[in-house]
């Protein structure tokens, strides 16, 4: 059986905790989590081959929505439109 | 957050707070109204009635504070109210379906993926945005929100109305159903998804 990370010797297969991990890992990432969650995160991903794998598919995912999604761009007239509008208002 | 009427603006601060605290969020705004509709002239109609409701309950917002937050949260509640009864998504009929199901903060989070990181770091923006257009609206709005617009789950909580822990869950029910479809891409695009 052959895994693509070389450090993965060292870490244990199974998570005794998945559920609770995960949910760790996911509210650091979303920036929710405080330093002392950090140290247990560094710990995990050190000693856990689930935890370690679930966190950087997590961060990918998270980065590709940031960083690739594609946005649409504002229509030019609608600036206009909104403060002719609020004009209109006054 | 509040509709009560706190303040009493002179035109003079209703016009600086207009400009310089509401107008630099147009980007983000209709970028959600167009992920919201689908549609060029109703995200433009959502956003404008956005800004003039903003306009006229401008007493209601404290100056200084998350004007991107209490924007966002009148956006979504035009969307519900007025748009999402004509709006052309087809995810609108199983509506209430999908939030008696999510509507719990017990989340199985040992569900695992056989997504591979490399797969996903080579999909295309096209690819991204379609996944997360296809996901269902309170689903894809959770993601936008915390992802593409960088929000807090607390202000995520107070934008949609919702406690913490139902924002925490749904996001993470969200970002599993975004990972089958990326996944569905992948094998698409002949990446191997099996971890042996
Ligand atoms: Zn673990």
């Amino acid at each position: 059986m052959e895994n693509n990370f070389d450090s993965s010797n060292q870490r244990k297969l199974n998570c005794s905790d998945a559920s609770k991990c995960f949910k760790l890992l996911e509210s650091i990432l979303d920036g929710q989590a405080d330093l002392e969650s950090k140290a247990v995160l560094d710990e995990k991903l050190a000693k856990c081959q689930p935890c370690f794998e679930h966190f950087h598919l997590e961060k990918a995912i998270r980065e590709v929505l940031r960083t690739k999604c594609t946005k649409q761009l504002v229509p030019l007239e609608l600036v206009d439109s909104i403060r002719q509008k609020i004009q209109d208002l006054k | 957050m509040s509709e009560v009427q706190r303040k009493k603006y002179s035109d003079k601060d209703k016009n600086s707070i207009f400009d310089q605290e509401f107008m630099p969020h147009i980007d983000s705004m209709y970028n959600f109204a167009y992920r919201l509709t689908f549609d060029e002239d109703d995200a433009k109609d959502l956003v404008q009635d956005t800004y003039l409701k903003a306009y006229r309950f401008i007493n209601s917002f404290e100056k200084g504070t998350n004007a991107k937050a209490w924007l966002f949260r009148i956006l979504k509640n035009s969307f519900i109210n007025e748009y999402r009864k004509k709006s052309k998504q087809p995810s609108k009929v199983d509506y209430q379906e999908v939030e008696t199901y999510y509507n719990s903060d017990n989340v199985d989070y040992n569900m695992t993926s056989d997504l591979r990181v490399d797969a996903v770091k080579d999909m295309l923006g096209d690819e991204i945005s379609n996944a997360l257009n296809s996901l269902a609206v309170d689903f894809r709005t959770v993601i936008i929100l915390c992802d593409l617009e960088g929000f807090t789950y607390e202000e995520m909580a107070k934008i949609l109305d919702i406690p913490i822990g139902t924002v925490r869950s749904r996001l993470h029910r969200a970002r599993n159903l975004l990972k089958e479809k990326l996944k569905a891409y992948a094998q698409n695009m002949g990446y191997d998804t099996e971890e042996e």
